[in-house]
């Protein structure tokens, strides 16, 4: 039985890669925060601040 | 294929995931594109018949312009084999193997979705529509289908990114109307003169690419006399703001100033047809486009939102 021809493996990332993917992930993060706050903001405008007066 | 291709080919095949960078996403939204489609869909904002909250105003925009980016980003991701064969677009994230092509896919189809729902749940069902219906025109229509297969492919095209008013009015009034379809039709025509003088330049780039772009079926020639003929239609057209009640009199002065200065600039390529002044006069209409689209809208949102209205005697509409 002849053998599947295996795939190559892609070098490991160096440190100088490891660091931009550091800050692609920092980034991310960021954009998600702000997202956060985006959707708060806007549902609060959306239903009005009687939102926050709610019996505990 | 060529050996550009081969590289870009040899760079992404197997990889799983790039070191492409936040500002390497960034560029795959067009960020140029996307500040003309803020300008513009705000210009279809202030000049709705209506009002809005600042906040809800400004999640819109923010919607509208992902939505866009997203397009721009499927239409990256889409072209990416015929970018690397132009000098113009090699060294855009993906044919430059910054950004792998099913990295670029997922971030336009995740944004695309996004953006619509956001705008459906913040604004309304019809600018939501609008927005889906704009990705979808620009994504599969304009790049999958008349970009490669067409010499009209940026007139039709045109539409995709003359709709941000269109969804500007629609984010305000739940409807659209004749301000907005008026503002449309300026961007519509402005599209073809702006693009067909970079493709004057670049017919050698879209030649290699295989892009059946004006000046590369129908010639030169042809193409200078089309452009003439659109920059005479929009100047006028870019009047009526003015003449409908909506831009005020400094609108009327830019919009006939700065539309004579294009008919001026679309003569001048259409005479002078050798050499390096041929290129110049080319790439001179093509800056002055983007810099008069951006005027008219500028003006109008100063004169709509700043109270720097001059009104004029309403003659139309």
């Amino acid at each position: 039985m002849s053998e599947a021809p295996k795939r190559e493996i892609p070098p490991a990332f160096s440190p100088e890669d490891m660091a931009r993917r550091r800050r692609r992930s920092v980034a991310l993060a960021l954009v998600l925060a702000g997202l956060v706050i985006f959707f708060f903001v806007v549902t609060l405008v959306k239903t009005g601040p009687a939102i926050m007066n709610r019996p505990l | 294929m060529s050996a550009a291709f081969d590289r870009f080919v040899s760079r992404t095949d197997g990889a799983i995931s790039s070191t492409g960078e936040a500002r390497d996403f960034f560029a795959l939204l067009k960020p140029r594109v996307m500040f003309l489609v803020v300008v513009t869909a705000l210009g279809g904002m202030v000049t709705a018949p209506g009002t809005i909250h600042p906040v809800i105003g400004f999640a819109s925009l923010l919607a509208i312009a992902v939505g866009a980016g997203a397009s721009g980003c499927l239409n990256m991701w889409y072209d990416a084999d015929i970018d690397a064969l132009m000098v113009r677009t090699a060294k855009r994230p993906i044919p430059a193997g910054r950004i792998l092509p099913s990295e670029a896919l997922a971030f336009g189809l995740t944004l695309s979705v996004g953006s619509v729902i956001v705008l459906g749940l913040v604004a309304n069902l019809l600018s939501a529509a609008m927005l889906a219906f704009t990705i979808f025109f620009y994504a599969v229509v304009y790049s999958m289908w008349l970009k490669r297969s067409t010499p009209q492919n940026i007139v039709i095209g045109g539409a995709a990114g003359a709709f941000p008013p269109m969804i500007g009015e629609a984010v305000v009034t739940g409807d659209f109307g004749l301000h907005s379809i008026v503002l449309f039709a300026i961007i519509f025509l402005w599209t073809p003169p702006h693009f067909w003088a970079l493709a004057l330049v670049k017919s050698g780039d879209y030649a290699r690419a295989g892009i059946p772009m004006l000046p590369n079926v129908a010639g030169p020639a042809a193409t200078r006399r089309q452009i003439v003929a659109y920059s005479l239609v929009m100047a006028p057209v870019a009047v009526l703001p003015a003449l409908m009640g909506f831009g005020g009199l400094a609108y009327l002065i830019v919009s006939v100033v700065t539309g004579l200065a294009m008919i001026a600039l679309a003569f001048r390529v259409l005479r002078v047809t050798e050499g390096e002044a041929a290129h110049k006069a080319a790439y001179a209409l093509f800056g002055f486009s983007i810099l008069y689209l951006f005027l008219l809208f500028a003006v109008l949102l100063a004169e709509n939102s700043l109270g720097l209205m001059w009104a004029l005697p309403k003659v139309l509409g």
